[in-house]
């Protein structure tokens, strides 16, 4: 289980990526995050992200309708 | 990857902002710096009530176009883009800077735009704040 959920489903480029970088802004070091969005684009956009942000994608999981991140927060 | 990028930004189209408001507020999150130098028709996209409209729509559907676009978007996630900007522009990392030679010739005032644009600046201004920078013409 995930500490923090957020569900972006239905939201486009560039929003999952800002609301993304929002709650881990809040959140404390080893912390987890699962992001569940439905927007293609997320598959390659959350880990130029999380690479950059230097914080750590766990688990991917794409069921061809939703893809599914488990971040981790450094 | 690029830690710094300044725009040039001379059209006052609804893609040219969308561009703006995409990048800019990505850049943001990515902790990537980026001006954007607004000078000719982009600095109506700096007026608060200009409302932009889109330059690829046929002629009498142009601000049609706009408003479609702009409602897209909403359902895409993005309900106040304005609001995405400014707070991309408090955190630091998005800085919009007017032409003041260009506002003159154009007549827009300073008066007339979002209260988090920066003081206008000039081409030397422009240039030196991206030494270290890209430069790239939306």
């Amino acid at each position: 289980m995930a500490d923090l959920t957020l569900n972006a489903i239905g939201k486009k480029c560039p929003m999952p990526i800002l609301l993304t970088k929002k709650e881990l802004k809040k959140m404390t070091p080893g912390q987890t995050l699962e992001l569940i969005v439905d927007d293609k684009g997320a598959l390659k956009d959350v880990p130029a992200l999380i690479h950059k942000t230097g914080d750590t994608i766990l688990e991917t999981k794409d069921n061809g309708e939703r893809i599914t991140f488990m971040i981790q927060k450094a | 990857m690029a830690e710094d990028i300044s725009f040039i930004v001379s059209d006052r189209s609804f893609e040219k902002f969308g561009m703006m408001l995409i990048l800019g507020t990505t850049g943001d999150a990515m902790d990537v710096k980026m001006n954007f130098f607004f000078t000719f028709w982009g600095l109506h996209l700096l007026r608060r009530k200009f409302k932009p409209k889109a330059a690829g729509m046929p002629f009498p559907m142009k601000g049609m176009g706009g408003k479609i676009f702009s409602k897209r978007l909403k359902k895409f996630g993005m309900e106040d883009p304005w609001g995405l900007i400014k707070e991309a522009v408090e955190n630091g990392n998005m800085k919009l800077y007017p032409c003041q030679m260009t506002m003159d010739l154009m007549k827009i005032k300073r008066e007339e735009m979002w209260d988090f644009v920066e003081d206008p600046i000039g081409a030397a201004g422009f240039l030196e704040l991206s030494a270290n920078s890209k430069i790239v013409s939306l």
